[in-house]
């Protein structure tokens, strides 16, 4: 029960294509849990099977049990609705809604799941929201402009603003700094480290240098296989398996 | 580089002779329409008379009537093709099963290609008996204190006819310009508003919200063609000069009037010049629809920039 997130033979399949093979692993609450691997590895889709958004893809089936803080979200009874309530989600390609305006952006979650109770509640949770991730100086001015004009990182605090103004358990990154240049992916790195004292993020990097700067615990994802798994530390200095050393001293792809 | 420039200039002769055929065309128009703007003036849009006759001075024409025909006939196509085409790209996109979304796209585009013809037959006697006994008659007997229902549906030709018959004639060019964006729409988007807990209609709403543009301009396509729309509407119209908002009335519009009385009217002076009149007044139909379209798109984007 102390782990936020936990799978138990964990496959996922597109149609004929066996992509995520038998994992099993934990997730302790709080702090930052990198899990990286190369290009192709199987990272996104099995970030997307802990808030059961892999069901978009029609083509996905998932097979074996995760499971957020003890109870199986894919048992039967589970609404995935519910789930994603509970974890929120930030995406490799920054995607606040164009049509939006900031304001509304950070708000949406908030008033499609009537979590808050009044107008001023709703106001005060997007300030909130946007100063938790470090956004809201820059955009307190013109909340009612649309994100248009902000830029890839500013674009991408907004998206994690949006995450939290549902104040989730357990926050997934897909590679959140992958499209953002390098001030911007400092700023958001230096986030990741304020955030992770109040929650779960997993953060998933094909790049073993981020996993080192912001990771507590890190796993090594290759070919859908997990590799290995441990303090960020001990898997970066002392690497149980031939393969992860590669890895992580960039020898690998 | 040369490649491009070459195919830029090989374009301007298609743009010239497109450009030529309007302004020619509208200067035909405009020509011929002189003699009956200059009698009648402004009057000749804005009373509702039509009375022929031999004696050119007794000629008296005002085809108000035929203009709020039109309009009033398109909008109410509008109110119904918007929502039908809306709800049917969404079902298309998101609902239909992987092996029918192609026959459902076909059929569309095949219901967007018949000729008009089909739908002004099949309306006459289908459609309107149809509305009649099933739509107006009742809203007739339980409802006629409201203006809108007040007019007795004898015939069941009437504006509520053309109106219905228009949106499933425009329907099909609405939801292949709204398909097609909401089609196109980034998955990631899609998984945005999925991870923040929507339900599928809560997320088709926002999305839809992402491709207003598409919306606006598939909701022009739609009016402009059903403005312009004349055989399948004279079928269904009932041809009577009414100026009224009584759904159940008969009435007409420009273009059915001109397929009416473009036949006979070389016997009178001034008919053939009030029906092109008449025509002309199409041409500022069509440009005022779009250059507030225009407007609607150019804020969007100034707004939005995606
Ligand atoms: N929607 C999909 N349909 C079919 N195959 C997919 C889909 N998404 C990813 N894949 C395949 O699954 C494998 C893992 O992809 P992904 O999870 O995106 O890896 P990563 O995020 O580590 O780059 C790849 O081989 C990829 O081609
Ligand atoms: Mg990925």
């Amino acid at each position: 029960m102390n782990f936020a997130i936990e799978t138990v033979n964990l496959n996922v399949y597109y149609g004929q294509n066996h992509v995520i093979k038998g994992v099993d692993l934990k997730i302790p609450n709080r702090g930052v849990f990198a899990l990286m691997g190369p290009s192709g590895c199987g990272k996104s889709t099995m970030l997307r099977t802990f808030n059961r958004l892999i069901e978009l893809n029609e083509g996905a089936r998932v097979d074996g049990e995760v499971r957020l803080f003890g109870e199986n979200i894919y048992s039967g009874d589970v609404d995935p609705i519910e789930v994603r309530k509970r974890v929120g989600m930030v995406f490799q390609y920054p995607n606040p809604f164009p049509h939006l305006t900031i304001y509304d952006n950070v708000a949406i979650g908030l008033k499609l799941n009537g979590l808050v109770k009044s107008k001023e509640e709703l106001d005060e949770r997007v300030e909130w929201a946007l100063k938790k991730a470090a956004l809201w100086d820059e955009v307190k001015d013109r909340l009612n402009d649309y994100p248009g004009n902000l830029s890839g990182g500013q674009r991408q605090r907004l998206v994690i603003a949006r995450a939290l103004a549902m104040k989730p358990e357990v926050l997934l990154m897909d590679e959140p700094t992958a499209n953002i240049d390098p001030v911007g992916t400092a700023k958001i790195e230096e986030l990741l480290l304020e955030l992770k004292e109040d929650y779960t993020i997993v953060l998933v990097t094909h790049s073993p240098a981020q996993a080192a700067r912001v990771a507590d615990h890190v796993a090594f994802l290759y070919l859908g296989e997990l590799i290995e798994v441990g303090p960020a530390r001990k898997v970066f200095e002392n690497p149980e398996h031939e393969l992860t050393e590669k890895y992580v001293t960039g020898a690998l792809g | 580089m040369r490649k491009v420039e070459s195919f830029k200039v090989a374009t301007y002769p298609a743009v010239i002779i497109v450009f030529l055929l309007f302004a020619g065309m509208l200067f035909v128009y405009f020509t011929n329409a002189l003699p009956a703007l200059h009698r009648y003036g402004l009057d000749l849009y804005l009373e509702n008379v039509w009375r022929a006759a031999e004696e050119p001075s007794e000629e008296v024409y005002g085809i108000a009537a035929a203009i709020w025909g039109s309009i009033y006939t398109s909008i109410i196509a509008i109110l119904i093709a918007l929502p039908l085409s809306v709800a049917y790209s969404v079902f298309v996109v998101d609902y239909a099963p992987k092996r029918l979304k192609n026959a459902f796209i076909i059929l569309s585009d095949i219901m967007a290609g018949l000729p008009t013809i089909i739908y002004g037959i099949w309306g006459a006697f289908f459609l309107v008996p149809f509305l009649r006994d099933w739509i107006m008659k009742p809203l007739y007997d339980h409802l006629s204190f409201i203006p809108l229902f007040s007019y007795p549906p004898v015939g069941g030709y009437s504006y509520l006819s053309a109106g219905v018959l228009l949106a499933i004639m425009v329907t099909p060019f609405a939801s292949a310009i709204i398909r097609e964006a909401y089609n196109m729409v980034p998955f990631t988007y899609r998984e945005a508003i999925y991870s923040l807990g929507a339900t599928r209609y809560e997320a088709t709403k926002i999305l839809l919200g992402y491709i207003k543009p598409a919306i606006i301009s598939g909701t022009i396509l739609a009016f402009g063609r059903a403005v312009g729309e004349t055989v399948a509407v004279s079928l269904v119209i009932g041809n009577t000069f009414n100026l009224t908002t009584a759904l159940f009335a008969p009435g007409y519009t420009v273009s059915s009037l001109i397929a009416n009385q473009f036949g006979n009217a070389f016997i009178y002076e001034y008919m053939t010049s009030t029906l092109f009149a008449a025509g002309l007044i199409l041409f500022v139909i069509g440009l005022a629809v779009n250059v507030v379209g225009l407007k609607m798109l150019k804020r969007w984007e100034r707004d939005v920039n995606i």
